[in-house]
């Protein structure tokens, strides 16, 4: 058992607070994710988990025991660190072999746990190799086996694929959910791409400075972001969020941008959250389902296209499927089906409806 | 005229080859994305046009004029790079306002040109702030600034927003098109990310080891790929790719891709190509464009994965050669382990073939 529990964690850097007060529950085999923008915490709880910080106050607990005052030897948990930092002067076996050679294990124990990893993430015929001549992808597994080889208890990565290019990161995040899956263990992942977040993680926890705004599954943030913050954070585009009026029969929103007909919109709301894809676009033609709103901007991106327009006192993003015959200063009828609609209220907390 | 034409642009450097006889045209105003993976050539095409490089051989040529021995700063180009030259010593403002004032421009004429530039690129509330105190985002957006308020009438930029994080990206996008209508500049913008290029782009030049492989629009090249490299690399996911043999059967031309059975016909223009065809092709087909059907009018594949990202769903199907995505919207309902009938929209499906890899234009 390896969950990984943080309970009231504070961790301050002179007059910065790092991590404030988090308190979640990484369960055993989970798949976790952290993800906010540069100096939200992310790091820094991992920092934490390893032991390579203590925190101020708070108790942190792996599988049940308390370790604030175990060092990260003890600890068990392994680190792949960002970028990949494999020692280019070694080949890929003896990477591998680290981690075990340091800490004196026989060779014979050594040569059986590298063939077992190796087996694992499938690298057995490049392993007489010296990292210079692996590819992006080899390369990450190497530097994922080097942490594996001691059978922790969990495992650490920071941004491990940040490095790589875009195409690339496509095929190895998905690899990197396989290899977790196959490998059964807790892995805590830190990222700053909400594409890859969303991807890979069975749950995400979102943060701002040092503060954990809201733990779920992927999809259950994105369907139900709790606050405004957390809605710009996932998401590309990012949703539209307009100041919001109740009106007659339902909610107009930003001086007329866009009408919602929801009798049922909470009264406190002062911002609605339109995601691209929810909002409807129609030729103004067409007898004019909804708001008129003119096309500012047409990005085709093949497979789908984002549109942006400009109605009432605002900007917003659609995005439609394909490539639909729409060219910019054309008019347009926009209108979004109520229940799609996300409301905020004065400190940009969500409301039920 | 600020049009670029290279001509048979070459560039060596000992034994290799980093770029191989380029023919391009950019058209005064355009803003033309050079598009490749790293080593591709793209920067080196870049720097040449900038006068940083020499070519081995061929010409450039601004309008009539060629560029041949004209150093770099007599270029009048604007150059932004991957990271940002900024004087970490000054201001937003005293950055912004470093090229006018070299140039020897009066101080109001400086003062209007750095708040109007300021406004654009939403450095306003910042011109008097320290460079060193900046973020790396804001810090790309003044080197963008310090080289737009030049005017330069042609805008070089090499991977400029590669190192900011990914939400600023986004905008920068729109503001760098915004700018780029603006000041109606002829935009060379080198980059390895396709999204990049699909969304300002006019037209993408996509290269690959040093050569040029297509120039078009953003919608011809995801359309109408000339290669499998260019299929591959542009569409996020790439394009799908199932290698098979073309074979007549009672409900038309189809291609046997062996173990996964055989595709629904093809449509005529491709099937008449097909008809005359030998050895292998490729079938292929946008993930985006893939439609779930019932029993024998698709492709029958195990799901493999499946990742939901925001508004849509990518399914992984199949596994090795054999593999392909397809994305759909959020309620596609399909999980791991289950078996999915797809089928490739009849007017997206290209083919190519297997041993060149050139696409096969419909007869």
């Amino acid at each position: 058992m390896a969950d990984i529990v943080f309970r009231n964690v504070t961790k301050r850097y002179r007059n910065t607070l790092a991590v404030d007060d988090a308190s979640f529950t990484v369960n055993d085999n989970e798949f976790f994710c952290f993800f906010g923008p540069p100096l939200s915490g992310k790091s820094t709880i991992l920092r934490l988990v390893l032991g390579l910080e203590a925190p101020d106050t708070g108790e942190i607990l792996i599988g049940g025991r308390p370790v604030n005052a175990v060092s990260p030897a003890e600890r068990n948990v392994a680190m792949v660190f960002q970028n990949l930092a494999l020692f280019p002067h070694m080949s890929a076996r003896e990477n591998v072999r680290f981690p075990l050679v340091e800490r004196k294990v026989a060779e014979a124990q050594i040569e059986k746990r590298v063939a077992d990893v190796a087996a694992k993430l499938h690298i057995g015929h490049i392993l007489h190799k010296p990292p210079a001549q692996l590819s992006g992808g080899e390369r990450q597994r190497v530097a994922i086996a080097r942490a594996l080889v001691r059978d922790p208890n969990a495992y650490l990565m920071d941004d491990p694929i940040s490095a790589l290019d875009a195409r690339l990161r496509e095929e190895t995040r998905v690899e990197l959910k396989r290899i977790q899956r196959e490998l059964g263990k807790t892995l805590i992942y830190v990222t700053h791409d909400q594409e890859e977040a969303m991807s890979i993680a069975d749950r995400i926890a979102i943060l701002e400075n040092g503060k954990i705004r809201q733990i779920g599954a992927p999809a259950e943030i994105y369907d139900r972001p709790a606050s405004t913050y957390v809605a710009r954070l996932l998401g590309s585009p990012v949703m539209n969020i307009l100041k919001s009026v109740r009106g007659e029969g339902g909610v107009e929103a930003a001086e007329g941008t866009i009408r919602i007909a929801d009798r049922a919109a909470p009264a406190d709301a002062v911002e609605i959250g339109l995601r691209p894809e929810d909002i409807k676009v129609n030729p103004w033609a067409d007898g004019g389902q909804g708001r008129p709103a003119r096309v500012f901007e047409v990005e085709p991106l093949g497979g789908y296209t984002v549109v942006t327009l400009a109605a009432g006192q605002a900007r917003l993003k659609a995005l439609l499927r394909g490539q639909p015959n729409i060219r910019p200063d054309a008019m347009v009828a926009i209108s979004c089906e109520p229940a799609r609609v996300h409301y905020f209220g004065q400190s940009g907390g969500a409301l039920a409806r | 005229m600020s049009t670029i034409q290279l001509r048979n642009l070459t560039k060596t450097f000992g034994d290799f080859t980093a770029l191989k006889t380029m023919d391009l045209d950019i058209a005064d105003g355009e803003f033309m994305a050079l598009l490749g993976p790293s080593g591709c050539g793209k920067s080196t095409t870049m720097n040449m046009i900038a006068g940083m490089e020499e070519p081995t051989s061929g010409r450039i040529l601004f309008g009539e004029r060629d560029m041949a021995g004209v150093p770099m700063g007599r270029r009048g180009v604007g150059f932004v790079f991957q990271n940002y030259a900024i004087f970490t010593h000054m201001s937003v403002r005293q950055n912004l306002a470093y090229g006018p004032r070299m140039r020897g421009a009066a101080k109001a004429e400086i003062d209007r040109r750095v708040g109007a530039i300021a406004e654009l690129l939403q450095l306003t509330p910042l011109l008097d702030r320290k460079a060193d105190r900046l973020s790396v985002n804001i810090l790309q957006r003044v080197a963008i600034g310090r080289s737009a308020i030049m005017e330069p009438a042609i805008f070089l930029l090499d991977e400029p927003l590669s190192n900011v994080d990914a939400a600023f990206r986004a905008v920068m996008r729109t503001e760098l098109k915004q700018l780029q209508r603006q000041f109606k500049q002829t935009m060379v913008y080198v980059t390895h990310d396709q999204l990049e290029a699909m969304t300002m782009a006019d037209r993408i030049a996509v290269m690959d080891h040093g050569v040029l492989q297509q120039v078009g629009t953003p919608l011809e090249v995801y359309n109408n790929p000339v290669n499998v490299f260019v299929a591959r690399f542009i569409g996020a996911p790439g394009m799908n790719l199932l290698k098979g043999k073309p074979a007549e059967s009672d409900r038309g031309l189809v291609v046997d891709l062996g173990p996964l059975g055989v595709t629904p016909p093809l449509p005529d223009g491709l099937a008449t190509t097909l008809r005359g065809a030998r050895g292998d092709v490729l079938y292929g087909f946008r993930p985006e464009q893939v439609a779930l059907a019932q029993g024998g009018r698709g492709l029958a594949m195990p799901v493999t994965f499946v990742e939901r990202i925001g508004a849509r769903t990518i399914v992984h199907l199949g596994e090795g050669g054999g593999a392909v995505k397809a994305v759909f919207d959020n309620d596609v309902g399909l999980t791991i382990g289950q078996t999915a009938i797809v089928a490739p929209d009849a007017s997206s499906v290209r083919v190519f073939d297997a041993a060149s890899g050139v696409a096969m234009k419909a007869g």
